[in-house]
């Protein structure tokens, strides 16, 4: 029996079903078909949406506990830096699905994060501000609605066009809040006043780690719960008929029009799934950052998305994290860098975006998959490769 | 009506360099099929050239001539080392290219020229001109930027009409495998594509900067209305990029003066949302049916 | 003139040419049939350089031109008209023809052209019109005149009957006969239509699967009814 390298032969995979691994589109399709028949599955799962869940309940719980750890123990820099990636979080991977997993690139998700901050930011600016969850609902829920009627534009057009109009959207969004500088505030945009941690949470906290609960703190705890919340709901979908449903329409839109799949709206679905992310981002950005304003949304903001879902690989929740990590933590180290080699702060603080840019490049011209994408595809190609070897051929 | 003839005027010639930014969009997409997202920055990083050497003594008109030059061989090297990878393969991958190389450019140029926001001087005089009694919003330095734009976009058309050159670029262009065939080196008239549209990019870029200001993202805007002139006109059509053009300069130049600035963008977009959903090919398109 | 010596291509895992030698003499047309699949249309493409051989050689007048880049081979002589003919839609009639004559100068392409003008009327009627109002047969006879314009030594023809009028078809294979006959040009002709290549052709080569079954004279290749039967389908 020859060895068979790696590259060479993809065979039958040996998990079952398409669901089970959020393959990256582009750069060489290597789509594992799913011969289920040819190799032995593994033992049938239960109602698989309940284990799934239950799987993700227990990872986002284990991730909480160590966010708190860390919240806790870490520098107030530090953890206001951990606020900031919360922020991202929802974004990235709800971005990473809609690029990943359904193959529409887009370059106005920081312009629906805008939506969602500003919608937070005018709710909060009443006399009496409702609770932040309900504000956070409305946010969504408006975030979506916009998310509807772009996601149905955008379902119609492909690849640069849809880069295209995306961009113009990014770009043209925050001429509204000029427009409408009364209300929206204009440049300057609108202060946000944080909501301060209830008492239960004070509570609560003092009694499990003996430490009082500042603001920024609980701003923190409050991030990570939405962000693993939220992931916690994609993770799910991507598992679900519906991430069979956008991959399949990533694919082969012909064969899937075939198949009976609404083309159309499968595309606004995952647009507006994506869009709700967003608008959870763009809440919690507004309550961090304590600001709601045209330039925390600027052009750049949306291709620093695009760069962590690159980097990340397109598609792979875990990806999304480590992309907006990289957003938060490289960002100043980079800019620190340039300090220390002398230039100026200016000229510093373009360090970060020209990094980015280059490792756009750079990344799609060597790993088009991304970094953790190109892990996992050498992880299941030697999977591949093993498995008939393991039924004797 | 005063404003309403000014308006027009004004919009023809921001129509013009729009053209001519439209004009390089189309040159690419033609060539390789790409939208190249970062042309108004590598424009951007030439006129910047320029700058450079008039601040150090030079002429405006051997500036203008090293932004070409600079703008043409950006091009050339863009598409071979950059883009010439993603060419084949799925197109997300050349549009987070592009968007890597439009991000690059504007962080490298302030990086390299800074960031604050510059005065770019002009060759003409930059007060209106008076035909007779009436003071017309037009200047001669606006002239001069419809001039410009009109003998590059004349020289172009020889250039694809009438030579033997651009009757390989055309090949290579609409059927790049019988070009092949028929000796046409297809490699070289994908990058010289680029080249020229650089060149053309570099040209829009210092003309819009010419008695204006610069900085870093001063392109940015530009991008996204000639992208949006390219579609209008059909992104395989050089006239169509020429009406394209017009027709935008005209329309943001009425919103910026009719309703207001802020909103220019916005308009851009629901023209390009139109277009694309009730008539992908664009007004002049030249092929049967476009996927967008 | 040309040729070919155990040449081997893949797509993939797939061999599409698994060891094809032949040859094609100057002033003879030599005919490459078989069923679909047969790896007609990859000979000629990777004999012209479309396709990278995988290994073996091709000979044009004794010199090695596998590894030698597609965009040379018109330079050389050779000129290869491909599957689906290669007519340019979008650019007209007069500069499909001129792409023909790239590297020839002046007023003697100009000549030429009216010549194939000349015998092709219904392209001189419509001359400055784009290419993409050709009809099938027009298309033909603009791309064989687009090839003759390089004056080639050698012409490949990927076949040339597809989706044409038997009438059409017959005046085509009439033509390169004639042009073989007049000008001592060497031609490598696939088809598909293996009755009619093989009634112009001097000889005969039969594919299948990539590789060659039988060589021969062409008269007699169409005489052998039971090679007819297996591998051309009449």
């Amino acid at each position: 029996m020859t060895s068979s390298t790696p590259e060479s032969s993809a065979g039958p995979d040996a998990r079952s079903g398409v669901t089970a691994q959020d393959d990256a589109p582009s750069g060489g399709k290597t789509t594992t078909t799913p011969e289920v028949s040819a190799s032995p599955a593994p033992e049938p799962k239960g109602p698989r949406i309940t284990s799934t869940l239950l799987k993700h309940s227990l990872l986002m719980l284990l991730a909480f506990v160590g966010i708190a750890v860390l919240l806790e123990t870490v520098s107030p820099f530090r953890g206001s830096q951990l606020a900031a990636m919360a922020y991202y979080v929802p974004v990235v991977a709800g971005l990473t699905v809609l690029t990943g997993l359904n193959g529409q690139i887009s370059l106005g998700h920081g312009a629906l994060m805008a939506v969602g901050a500003y919608v937070t930011a005018l709710m909060l600016e009443t006399e009496s501000p409702l609770p932040y969850l309900v504000i956070l609902v409305a946010s969504v829920i408006a975030t979506a609605l916009v998310g509807v009627v772009v996601g149905a534009a955008a379902s119609r057009l492909h690849g640069p066009y849809l880069a295209g109009a995306t961009l113009a959207l990014a770009v043209g969004l925050p001429g509204l809040a000029l427009y409408f500088a009364d209300t929206l505030g204009g440049e300057e945009g609108i202060r946000v006043s944080p909501p301060s941690a209830p008492a239960w949470v004070e509570d609560v906290a003092f009694f499990i780690t003996g430490n009082t609960m500042s603001g920024t703190k609980y701003l923190g705890y409050l991030g990570w719960v939405l962000a693993l919340f939220v992931l916690l709901l994609l993770s799910n979908l991507v598992r679900s008929r519906y991430g069979r449903l956008w991959r399949a329409v990533r694919d082969d839109e012909i064969a899937a029009e075939l198949a009976g799949i609404n083309l159309g709206r499968t595309r606004v679905l995952a647009f507006v799934v994506s869009a709700a992310a967003a608008g959870v981002g763009g809440s919690l950005l507004a309550i961090v950052t304590r600001l709601a304003g045209p330039t925390s949304f600027t052009i750049v903001l949306s291709i620093f998305l695009l760069v962590a879902i690159v980097i990340g690989g397109l598609g792979s929740l875990l990806g999304a994290v480590l992309g907006s990590a990289l957003l938060v933590f490289l960002v100043p180290f980079v800019t620190n860098v340039g300090l220390d080699a002398g230039l100026s702060s200016s000229q510093a603080a373009n360090i970060a975006p020209l990094s980015f840019g280059v490792v756009l490049i750079v990344v799609m011209l060597a790993a088009p998959q991304g970094v953790v994408g190109t892990i996992r595809l050498k992880y299941l190609t030697r999977q591949a490769s093993r498995s008939p070897r393991a039924q004797g051929g | 009506m005063q404003q309403f003839v000014n308006l027009t005027l004004n919009g023809v010639i921001l129509g013009a360099v729009y053209a001519a930014f439209a004009l390089t969009l189309v040159l690419i997409f033609r060539a390789t099929r790409i939208i190249n997202f970062g042309q108004g920055a590598q424009a951007m990083f030439t006129t910047y050239i320029a700058l450079t050497l008039i601040e150090r003594g030079f002429s405006y008109w051997l500036a203008f001539l090293a932004a070409l030059v600079s703008g043409f061989v950006i091009g050339a090297v863009v598409e071979r080392v950059i883009v010439r990878p993603v060419e084949t393969g799925p197109e997300i991958n050349a549009v987070i290219v592009t968007l890597g190389v439009f991000v690059s450019f504007i962080a490298l140029a302030a990086i390299l020229f800074g960031n604050t926001v510059q005065s770019f001087p002009a060759p003409f005089a930059l007060r209106g001109i008076s035909v007779g009694e009436v003071n017309v919003a037009i200047t001669p330095n606006d002239i001069y930027r419809l001039v410009a734009v009109l003998i590059a976009m004349v020289l172009l058309l020889t250039l694809f009409r009438f030579t033997s050159l651009g009757l390989q670029l055309r090949a290579a262009a609409f059927g790049q495998e019988v070009a092949r065939l028929l000796g046409v080196r297809v490699s070289r008239m994908l990058t010289l594509g680029w080249a020229m549209a650089g060149l053309f990019g570099s040209l829009a870029g210092i003309l819009i900067a010419s008695g204006s200001l610069v900085f870093p993202n001063y392109m940015d805007g530009i991008v996204v209305f000639g992208f949006v002139a390219a579609v209008l006109g059909g992104l395989d059509s050089f006239i169509g990029a020429v009406v394209g053009g017009t027709v935008l300069g005209l329309v943001t130049t009425y919103v910026a003066g009719y309703v207001d600035a802020s909103l220019v963008t916005l308009a851009a977009l629901a023209i390009l949302v139109t277009v694309l959903l009730l008539k992908p090919g664009g007004l002049f398109s030249s092929s049967v049916a476009r996927k967008v | 003139m040309l040729e070919v010596r155990e040449l081997v291509a893949t797509y993939g895992p797939v061999k599409a040419l698994d060891g094809v030698s032949l040859e094609v003499p100057a002033g003879k047309i030599t005919a490459v049939i078989g069923a679909n699949g047969a790896g007609k249309t990859t000979l000629l493409r990777t004999v012209s350089g479309l396709v990278q051989a995988r290994s073996g050689s091709v000979l044009l007048e004794g010199a090695d031109i596998t590894k030698t880049p597609v965009e040379e081979m018109v330079r050389r002589g050779m000129a290869h008209v491909p599957e689906g003919r290669g007519v340019i839609a979008e650019l007209t009639i007069e500069e499909n023809l001129r792409l023909g004559g790239l590297w020839r100068k002046g007023a003697d392409l100009e000549q030429e052209m009216e010549g194939v003008y000349e015998q092709f009327p219904s392209l001189d009627s419509r001359r400055k019109r784009t290419a993409h109002t050709l009809s099938g047969g027009e298309r033909q006879m603009l791309v064989v005149g687009r090839a003759l314009l390089a004056k080639p030594k050698l012409l490949l023809l990927d076949e040339p009957s597809l989706g044409l009028a038997p009438l059409v078809v017959s005046q085509i294979f009439h033509l390169i006969r004639d042009l073989v006959d007049r000008t001592g040009l060497a031609v490598l002709l696939v088809e598909q239509n293996a009755k009619s290549a093989l009634a112009i052709a001097d000889t005969g080569v039969v594919l299948n699967l990539g590789k060659v079954v039988a060589t021969d004279d062409a008269k007699a290749l169409a005489g052998d009814e039971q090679l007819r039967h297996a591998y051309l389908g009449f």
